[in-house]
């Protein structure tokens, strides 16, 4: 407990926790949209919602590697390769997702 | 002779006379590997999405036969255990020993929650007699988990070093491999678990 008052002193600690927190939060919104619980579980997604989980995985993803992993103090041209590697990545499975579906 | 990756960067270059890594924070060889094991599990994602298209039914089926909730709840753990690892960083780069200690152990023990989970999880789909040859979706449930989870016992290993041979280098390359098999589950959660 002490530990993590001391850490949240610090600026660079401060977003490591906000951005912790936002990420945690996102998982239980992607949880909630995906639609656990009951019969809706057997259904398939409603658009939107799989628009949200995909959205939300990118945005993650980002975080990680932004503030996680200190990309954010990298030149632009690493940044943009690996984000756009995770957005190929995802591009790619949403393809297959709606070539699926349709 | 002026290498133009680092004449061209306006500021102080984390790791100079790396060529094109110069401007990668961190250990510049543990980025290779981060962004090799990045297409490693793009191809096979890529691939799951081919398949489905294929066997959709099969494939949404199969998934209604995970536990969505133990997946949440382990992103939800490696995100907490990211966050100690990077805590980690934090202190040794302050110089607090002790303090980067109790986060890597915080790091480490977050990191076992996950393995039960997943063995919890591993244990009652093999004892549903779900196995790896069942069908396409379960073939790929288990070489993508599988996978990864091969490499949160090799980041555990590596974690449990680094806090006994603890050196600021060691902790944020320790750290870094962390974060990247945080990284690889974000993505796999929600593909494997979720979209349907």
């Amino acid at each position: 407990m002490r530990a993590m008052q001391d850490a949240f002193r610090d600026d660079a600690t401060r977003r490591l926790l906000i951005t912790w927190a936002v990420m945690m939060g996102l998982t239980l919104i992607t949880m909630l949209s995906a639609r656990l619980g009951g019969d809706a579980r057997l259904a398939a997604l409603p658009l939107w919602s799989a628009g949200l989980l995909l959205a939300t995985t990118l945005f993650k993803a980002h975080r990680v590697l932004m503030v996680y992993l200190g990309l954010a103090d990298a030149s632009p041209a690493w940044r943009g390769a690996f984000v756009g590697m995770t957005l190929a990545t995802l591009v790619l499975v949403a393809s297959g997702y709606m070539m699926a579906r349709f | 002779m002026t290498d133009p990756h680092e004449a061209t960067h306006s500021r102080p270059l984390p790791n100079p006379g790396w060529g094109p890594l110069s401007a990668l924070p961190g250990n510049p060889l543990m980025w290779v590997l981060i962004l090799s094991e990045m297409v490693v599990f793009a191809a096979f994602f890529g691939l799951f999405a081919w398949l489905r298209v294929g066997e959709r039914d099969v494939f949404d089926s199969s998934q209604q036969l995970l536990d969505p909730v133990a997946g949440g709840i382990n992103t939800m753990v490696l995100l907490t255990s990211g966050l100690f690892a990077a805590l980690a960083v934090q202190a040794i780069t302050q110089g607090k020993v002790r303090r980067c200690r109790q986060w890597l152990g915080a790091a480490f023990a977050l990191g076992v929650v996950f393995c039960v989970v997943k063995v919890i999880e591993y244990a009652d789909k093999l004892g549903q007699g779900l196995m790896p040859e069942t069908n396409t979706f379960f073939t790929f449930y288990y070489l993508l988990t599988g996978f990864h989870f091969a490499h949160v016992l090799f980041g555990l290993g590596l974690i449990a070093l680094v806090a006994w041979r603890i050196s600021h280098d060691n902790v944020e390359t320790a750290a870094a491999f962390w974060h990247m098999v945080d990284l690889i589950w974000i993505l796999l959660y929600p593909i494997i678990y979720l979209l349907r």
